[in-house]
C-alpha cells in the first residue's frame, strides 16, 4: 500500500478516489450506506452528504490538527463531523421531506462511518487544508462510485427504473427480481463487485510478477539523511 | 414531566409486545444483516470466535445500556425542551455519540479494575465499540420507532443480540471455510459478503413468527 | 430573541450533558483507573522508572525515554513492541495471544503495548534500545564543508555522554518553524564514537526538505537542540575482511568516523574508500583524508568526480563512482562492501559489487530516504 504521505492534492484525490478505494480494497464503511441502495436517488443524496461531510471535516480537522490535545482527539473529531451531518439532516428534511423520512437514521450514522474517521486519523489530522479537502473528497467520491454501482444494479433488477424512471418498454422483457429489493441483495451485489475487482487486480499483480525485479542485497539498513 | 412518566410506566405495566420487540430487533429486523450496520468490525472480527463471542457479548450490554440512557435523555431532556424550539432531532446525534463513548470508557475503567478476567474476555473489546456504528444505529432507531425508556431497553438489547448472534454465526461458519475451496479473489471479505447475504435471507425468512 | 434563546438553550444541553459526563470519568479515573505509582525495573537494576501506572508499557517506557521500537504505533496488530516481562505482567491478553508463539510466551517475552502498568514491574530490554534516549545538546559549530552541504557540531548537555558504535545515526528534531510541524530526521554521525560528549552531523540541503531547510536558514551557533538516537545496524563487521567503502556526499559521515574509530584503536584492516562527486566544489574533507592516507599503510582514499568543470584541474579519478569501482576492483570474493549515500547510487552500486564476486551478504549499506 503506498504511504499516506501523497503530499500533492490531486494525488490525494487520485489515491483515495481508484487506487485506494476504501470499499474495495479494505471493504470499510459500507455500514451506513448500503441500506439506502435499492433506490438510486436515495443512494445519490446519501452520497452527495458522505462526500459534504468527509472532505469538510477533513479541511476543518486539518486546519484545527495543532489544536486539538491527543488525548480528546477522537471525540473532537466525532463532534466535527456531528457537526456537518447535522447540516445535511437539516438541509435534506427542507429539500427531501419524503425521503428524509426513509432515511435519516443513516444519514446520522455517517457520523460513525469507517471511512470518514478513518481519513482524518489517517490523512487530515497530519497534512495541510487543501490536501485534506482533495483526500476526504477523493474518499467519498471513490465511495459514492461504488454505492451508485450497487444502488444501479439493485434498482434496474429489482425495481426496472433507473432513478425512478421505467426502463424502455419493460412490460415486455423485464421481470422483476424481488430479492434485489431486499437487504440480501445487497450483499451479493457488493460481493460481486469485490469479486470482480480483485480479480482484476490479481491478475494485474500476477503480470507484474512475471518481470522479476533487480536483486536485492544485503540486509536493508535504515537511516541516512533526508 | 410526571404526567409523561406516569404515562411511561401505565405503558409498559401494560406489557406492549415487549417480547415481539425484542425478537423482531434481533432476528427478523437484524441490525447487521437488514441494516448494514456494524460491518467494519464485523468483516475482520468474524475470523476468530473467541474474540467475536466477546465482541458480542460487549456489544449486547453496551447497546442495551446506551440505548435505556439515551432514551430517558430524549424523552426526558430533549423533548420537554422540544417547547422552546429546540430541535431535538440535531441535538440527539451529538449527545447520544458523547453519551455512548463516555459509557464506553467507563465500563472499561470499571471492569478492568472489578475483574482482569472479566477485562481480557470483554474489556478489551470495548475501544472497538465505540465508533461501532450499530450501537448508535439502535440508539437511532428506536427514536424512530418512538419506542418508551423501557421498550427502548429491550429493542436495544434485542438489536445488541441480533448482532452477537450474527458475529458467532458467522465466525463459526469461517472457521468451516478455511478448508473449503474458495476462487482466491473471493477469499476474505467477498466470501464474508456472500454468507451475509445468504444468513439475511434466513433470518428475514422468520418474518412470519412475528406479526 | 427567539432564535437566540434556542441556540442558547442548545448549547447549554450539549455542554451540560459533557460536563455531567467529564465529571463522571474525571472521577471513575481517580478513584476507579488510579493505580497509583509503580516501579519498572529495567535489566536487573541498570535503570529503575518511576512512572504512573494505567497505560500501556509501549507508551510509558517512551515518555521516560526508553524506546522500544513499534511499526503499527501501539495498536497491538504488529507485534514488534515485544519486551521480555519479568515480573508483575499480569496474565496475557487476548490481543497478545496471537502475537506470541509458544517459544516466546515461555521466554517471558510480552506485546509492551498491550500490556498495561497496574504494579511494579521488572522487565528487560536489548542493551542497545535500552541506550536509544533522547538527548539536549547545543551548536557549537556550523561549517560549509561545500556550498550545499554543512557540517554541524553539537555538544551534549543533558545527558552529557553518549555510546554508539561508528556508523550508527541519531534522529534531529527540527522544531515547528513557519507552517512546518516538529520532525525527526535521521542523520549519520560523523564524529568517532570516543569523542563521547560531542557529536557531528554531515548535512545536505535537500530543497524543500524541512528539516535541512531549518538547519540551513534557522538554525546558529548556541542554539539547544533535541535529538535521540542512537539507532541502526550500519557498523564494521567482525571479521577481517578487506573492505570496499563506497559513499557520495553527505555519505561521507559514517565513513569519517569509521576510519578515525580505526586509527584510534589501531584496526589495520586493509581498506579502501571511494568517494564520489559531481565537480570540485562538490568534495570535502579530502585534504584530511589525504593525511590519513599516508599516515595509515591499510588505508586508500579514492576520490572521484563524474562531471569535473575545466577550471577544477582535476587530476584525479573521473567518471560515475560505480565505474570507477569497477576499473579499481579486480576480484572481491573475500571482500565486504559498505555503501551509503543515495538509493540510486547504493543499488549502482550493490550490482557492480556482486558482479566482483562479493558475497550478497557481505555487502552492507544505509539508504538514504
Amino acid at each position: 500500500m503506498p504511504p499516506d504521505t501523497v503530499s500533492t492534492p490531486g494525488g490525494a484525490l487520485a489515491r483515495q478516489f481508484w487506487a485506494e478505494n476504501p470499499i474495495f480494497r479494505q471493504v470499510l464503511g459500507i455500514c451506513s450506506a448500503l441500506a439506502v441502495t435499492n433506490l438510486m436517488f436515495n443512494t445519490l443524496l446519501m452520497c452527495g452528504g458522505l462526500i459534504w461531510a468527509t472532505s469538510m471535516s477533513a479541511v476543518t480537522v486539518s486546519l484545527m490538527r495543532r489544536l486539538i490535545p491527543q488525548r480528546v482527539r477522537m471525540i473532537t473529531e466525532v463532534l466535527i463531523i456531528a457537526v456537518y451531518v447535522i447540516m445535511v439532516d437539516i438541509a435534506m428534511r427542507v429539500f427531501f421531506p419524503e425521503i428524509h423520512r426513509v432515511i435519516a437514521a443513516y444519514v446520522g450514522l455517517i457520523v460513525t462511518n469507517c471511512i470518514v474517521m478513518g481519513r482524518l486519523e489517517a490523512y487530515a489530522s497530519k497534512n495541510t487544508p487543501f490536501n485534506a479537502f482533495c483526500d476526504g473528497l477523493g474518499s467519498g467520491l471513490g465511495y459514492s462510485l461504488i454505492l451508485m454501482a450497487v444502488a444501479t444494479v439493485r434498482e434496474v433488477l429489482g425495481f426496472g427504473t433507473i432513478m425512478g424512471y421505467p426502463l424502455p418498454a419493460r412490460e415486455l422483457w423485464w421481470h422483476q427480481w424481488t430479492l434485489m429489493v431486499m437487504p440480501p441483495g445487497a450483499f451479493f451485489v457488493l460481493a460481486g463487485g469485490v469479486w470482480i475487482a480483485r480479480w482484476f487486480a490479481m491478475r494485474r499483480e500476477a503480470a507484474a510478477a512475471q518481470s522479476p525485479p533487480a536483486p536485492q542485497a544485503a540486509p536493508p539498513q535504515q537511516g541516512g539523511a533526508e | 414531566m410526571i404526567l409523561m412518566l406516569a404515562d411511561t410506566l401505565a405503558k409498559e405495566a401494560a406489557g406492549q409486545n415487549l417480547l415481539a420487540i425484542f425478537f423482531a430487533a434481533a432476528i427478523t429486523d437484524n441490525i447487521l444483516l437488514t441494516r448494514f450496520l456494524g460491518m467494519c468490525s464485523f468483516l475482520s472480527i468474524s475470523s476468530q470466535m473467541r474474540a467475536s463471542i466477546g465482541l458480542g457479548l460487549a456489544v449486547i450490554f453496551v447497546t442495551a445500556c446506551t440505548g435505556a440512557i439515551n432514551a430517558a435523555l430524549y424523552w426526558f431532556v430533549l423533548i420537554p425542551l422540544e417547547r422552546y424550539g429546540v430541535p431535538a432531532s440535531s441535538l440527539q446525534l451529538i449527545l447520544f455519540i458523547v453519551v455512548i463513548a463516555a459509557f464506553v470508557q467507563l465500563l472499561e475503567m470499571v471492569i478492568e479494575r472489578v475483574s482482569l478476567g472479566l477485562y481480557f474476555a470483554l474489556g478489551v473489546f470495548l475501544p472497538l465499540i465505540t465508533v461501532n456504528c450499530a450501537i448508535l444505529g439502535a440508539n437511532l432507531f428506536l427514536i424512530n420507532k418512538n419506542l418508551t425508556v423501557f421498550e427502548g431497553f429491550v429493542y436495544s438489547a434485542g438489536a445488541g443480540a441480533g448482532w452477537a448472534v450474527a458475529i458467532i454465526l458467522m465466525a463459526g461458519i469461517r472457521i468451516r471455510l478455511k478448508t473449503a475451496r474458495i476462487p482466491a479473489a473471493l477469499e476474505g471479505p467477498g466470501i464474508t459478503l456472500i454468507i451475509c447475504g445468504i444468513m439475511a435471507l434466513a433470518f428475514i425468512g422468520l418474518s412470519g413468527l412475528i406479526k | 430573541m427567539r432564535e437566540l434563546q434556542i441556540v442558547l438553550i442548545a448549547t447549554a444541553v450539549v455542554c451540560g450533558v459533557c460536563t455531567v459526563l467529564t465529571v463522571l470519568l474525571l472521577l471513575a479515573e481517580r478513584f476507579i483507573a488510579n493505580y497509583g505509582r509503580c516501579t519498572i525495573d529495567i535489566n536487573q537494576g541498570a535503570r529503575r522508572l518511576e512512572v504512573r501506572g494505567g497505560s500501556p508499557l509501549l507508551g510509558t517506557l517512551m515518555e521516560e525515554g526508553v524506546f522500544i521500537p513499534s511499526a503499527c504505533g501501539g495498536k497491538g496488530s504488529c507485534g514488534e513492541c515485544k519486551v521480555k516481562v519479568l515480573a508483575g505482567g499480569g496474565p496475557i491478553a487476548p490481543t497478545e495471544a496471537p502475537l506470541l508463539s509458544d517459544q516466546q510466551r515461555t521466554a517471558n517475552l510480552r506485546i509492551s503495548c498491550q500490556v498495561k502498568v497496574r504494579n511494579d514491574m521488572a522487565i528487560e530490554v536489548p542493551p542497545e534500545l535500552f541506550s536509544v534516549r533522547e538527548y539536549q545538546a547545543v551548536v557549537e559549530r556550523i561549517v560549509d564543508l561545500t556550498h550545499d552541504i554543512k557540517e554541524l557540531r553539537l555538544k551534549l548537555i543533558e545527558p552529557g555522554e553518549i555510546e554508539f558504535t561508528a556508523g550508527q545515526y541519531i534522529q534531529l528534531k527540527a522544531p515547528p518553524y513557519a507552517h512546518n510541524e516538529a520532525v525527526y530526521r535521521a542523520y549519520s554521525v560523523a564524529s568517532p564514537p570516543d569523542e563521547k560528549d560531542h557529536l557531528e552531523l554531515i548535512i545536505r540541503l535537500v530543497p524543500g526538505g524541512i528539516c535541512t531547510t531549518w538547519v540551513f536558514e534557522h538554525l546558529t551557533e548556541g542554539h539547544t537542540v533535541s535529538l535521540n538516537g542512537p539507532y541502526g545496524k550500519f557498523r564494521l563487521s567482525d571479521s577481517d575482511r578487506e573492505m570496499v567503502w563506497i559513499a557520495g556526499g553527505s555519505g561521507m559521515a559514517p565513513f569519517w568516523s569509521m576510519v578515525r574509530f580505526m586509527k584510534a584503536h589501531n584496526i589495520a584492516r586493509k581498506c579502501t574508500y571511494f568517494f564520489g562527486a559531481v565537480r570540485k566544489r562538490d568534495l570535502f574533507l579530502v585534504d584530511e583524508l589525504r593525511q590519513l592516507e599516508r599516515e595509515l599503510d591499510w588505508f586508500t582514499f579514492v576520490p572521484a568526480l563524474s562531471g569535473p568543470a575545466a577550471e577544477d584541474n582535476w587530476s584525479g579519478e573521473t567518471g560515475l563512482i560505480t565505474e570507477v569501482v569497477d576499473r579499481h576492483i579486480a576480484d572481491g570474493s573475500n571482500m565486504e562492501g559498505y555503501l551509503c549515500g543515495s538509493g540510486g547510487m547504493i543499488d549502482a552500486a550493490v550490482k557492480v559489487l556482486l558482479k566482483k564476486g562479493i558475497a550478497e551478504d557481505c555487502i552492507f549499506y544505509d539508504k538514504f530516504t
